[in-house]
């Protein structure tokens, strides 16, 4: 048997379509669906910002999540070893996607981490009145409070921090080494609709109490002034890039686990589509809460509207103290939908670098887990210190702007400009799919997609030049957000020295 | 809610879970159509 015949015999598969199905949307799925894209709504143009939103989704996030579910389904590898067929010298660009999802994972882990604390805390509402000063003050004992001064002041590893993420690297160690369709599928199978249970139930809440119209108010009312400034265009492209797990490896290495015959394009409308309709159902959900809670404290929903960890972890608990009955019940199911959301999108992060491995070293699932979460597991402790939360949000900025647009951009570039391999994919994608892929596509991965991520990648940039992220020091951006973006580089370029030929691999699953 | 919001929350539910039960529907007639082949 050629070795290419027996990677197709011997490599690991989905159990089902929809298994598989409800594993991508799981990954795509995730914490910035509940606490990014409400604020991002919000911030830019209201209901207005829909039309830029679906014109990204249509023109990028769409047609990137295609190609790179035909990318994967077509070569059946990981990143690195799909694009060194497509090209020996660009290994490294797969190498680094996966690098930048190791990356995340280590800080990812201790975001669920909180979130478990935090369905603790919801039973008698631990987090008292001042919200703000127990999570930063009492639970992360963050340096100087959240002010920036404390950046270099590390600390020791905080108890409190330390046991939740100890236990949520458990529980995903224990989903990644089951394997996938015994873990990661069956997780997803499990924890997708009750997720979408416990967001259906929270909404219905929320649009019930007294104010929820207000905050939609101030949600969906229409700004279509705003869809002058370029802004808005940007953070639309940002906020699906960025939240359907494009540019990852990740979709790469799920959409390789599929059977030959799979269609494709519908495949990937499904995911995009309930990526989109979910974070739009918890936008819905989280300012009805808000205007909840500003109708109570008799103040404008403008200033209690906040984004990311501040929404979760110091607003959301007030919203909790204030709703008329079952605090606790309310507490727990959106900390644990945060949990359930964010432990779907973790394991898919790590995948992805675990094939990655296994296929470069011939390792079995059980020794490359060890290795990933042992690795993953050590650097996650640098968030676990008093200064972790300075350093989780660096890291994140700069990962994210510069490590993931970047690698995004350089992908389409290689497959559209230097490989041209996008008529190759096409042909690939309309022979197995329902929905056949047309010009709209290739005019798409063509010129909008690097048009928009090079303009991103500069717009980052000359924000980061006027003033330092955040307020930090620069000393900090540079060693812990620069530092990170190029330590991914370096362990990228180093692991795609001594290549190998890419059919000599994938014989690992017999070891499973 | 204002009317521009119950428009915009019409337009966009519309969109986005319409099109979802959309393609949901085209994935299991092409299913359907795989089988029977």
């Amino acid at each position: 048997m050629s070795s290419a015949a027996k990677d197709e015999v011997n490599r690991d598969q989905w159990g089902t379509k929809l298994g598989f199905i409800l594993a991508a949307v799981g990954s795509a799925i995730g914490l910035g669906n509940i606490w990014r894209y409400p604020y991002v709504v919000y911030d830019n143009g209201g209901g207005a910002f829909l039309i830029p939103y679906f014109v990204a989704l249509a023109t990028a996030g769409l047609p990137i999540l295609i190609l790179e579910y035909s990318l994967g389904h077509r070569f059946r590898q990981g990143a690195p070893a799909t694009f060194q067929e497509l090209s020996k010298r660009w290994e490294w660009l797969g190498w680094w996607q996966s690098a930048i999802a190791f990356a995340i994972s280590t800080y990812y882990v201790v975001i669920l981490g909180w979130c478990l604390s935090f369905v603790y805390y919801s039973f008698g509402e631990q987090w008292g009145k001042d919200t703000g000063a127990f999570f930063i003050g009492d639970y992360l004992a963050t340096s100087s409070g959240a002010a920036p001064e404390g950046f270099w002041n590390m600390g020791g590893l905080q108890l409190k921090v330390l046991i939740p993420v100890l236990i949520a690297w458990a529980m995903i160690y224990v989903l990644m080494r089951r394997g996938l369709s015994k873990g990661i599928e069956l997780a997803s199978r499990v924890l997708m609709p009750t997720l979408i249970i416990m967001l259906i139930i929270i909404v219905i809440r929320a649009i019930t109490l007294e104010g929820a119209g207000v905050g939609l108010n101030v949600l969906l009312t229409p700004d279509f002034g705003a869809l002058a400034d370029p802004a808005v265009w940007i953070a639309a492209y940002g906020q699906v890039f960025f939240s359907l797990s494009i540019a990852f490896a990740i979709m790469i290495v799920y959409s390789s686990y599929l059977p030959r015959k799979t269609d494709l394009s519908n495949t990937a409308l499904i995911v995009g589509l309930s990526n989109a309709g979910f974070e739009f159902l918890a936008a819905i959900g989280v300012f009805a809460a808000l205007g909840f809670l500003a109708t109570q404290n008799g103040i404008g929903v403008d200033e209690v509207a906040e984004s990311g960890v501040g929404l979760a972890f110091i607003v959301f608990p007030q919203v909790i103290s204030a709703l008329p009955g079952f605090n606790a019940l309310f507490g727990v199911m959106f900390f644990g939908a945060l949990f359930f959301a964010g432990i779907t999108s973790m394991v898919s992060i790590l995948e992805c670098v675990v094939a990655a491995i296994r296929e470069k070293f011939d390792l079995s699932r059980k020794a490359a887990v060890n290795w990933i979460c042992g690795l993953a597991g050590i650097v996650s402790m640098l968030y676990v210190t008093r200064g972790g939360l300075f350093y989780l949000d660096t890291v994140d900025h700069f990962i994210n702007a510069y490590g993931l647009v970047v690698a995004g951009l350089a992908e389409v570039l290689l497959v559209v400009w230097i490989v041209k391999a996008l008529s190759a994919q096409r042909d690939h994608i309309n022979a197995v799919s329902y929905v056949k892929m047309g010009p709209w596509w290739s005019i798409s991965l063509k010129f909008i997609t690097p048009v928009l991520l090079t303009y991103m990648i500069l717009y980052s940039l000359w924000t980061e030049l006027k003033e330092n992220y955040e307020g930090y020091p620069g000393s900090g951006l540079l060693i812990i957000g620069v530092g990170a973006v190029v330590l991914t580089l370096i362990a990228a370029l180093a692991l795609s020295l001594n290549s190998r030929d890419p059919h000599d691999n994938l014989t690992y699953t017999i070891k499973e | 809610m204002d009317a521009g919001a119950i428009i915009m929350l019409i337009f966009g539910g519309t969109a986005l879970w319409g099109g979802l039960i959309v393609a949901i529907i085209n994935y299991n007639r092409a299913s359907r159509r795989e089988k029977a082949e």
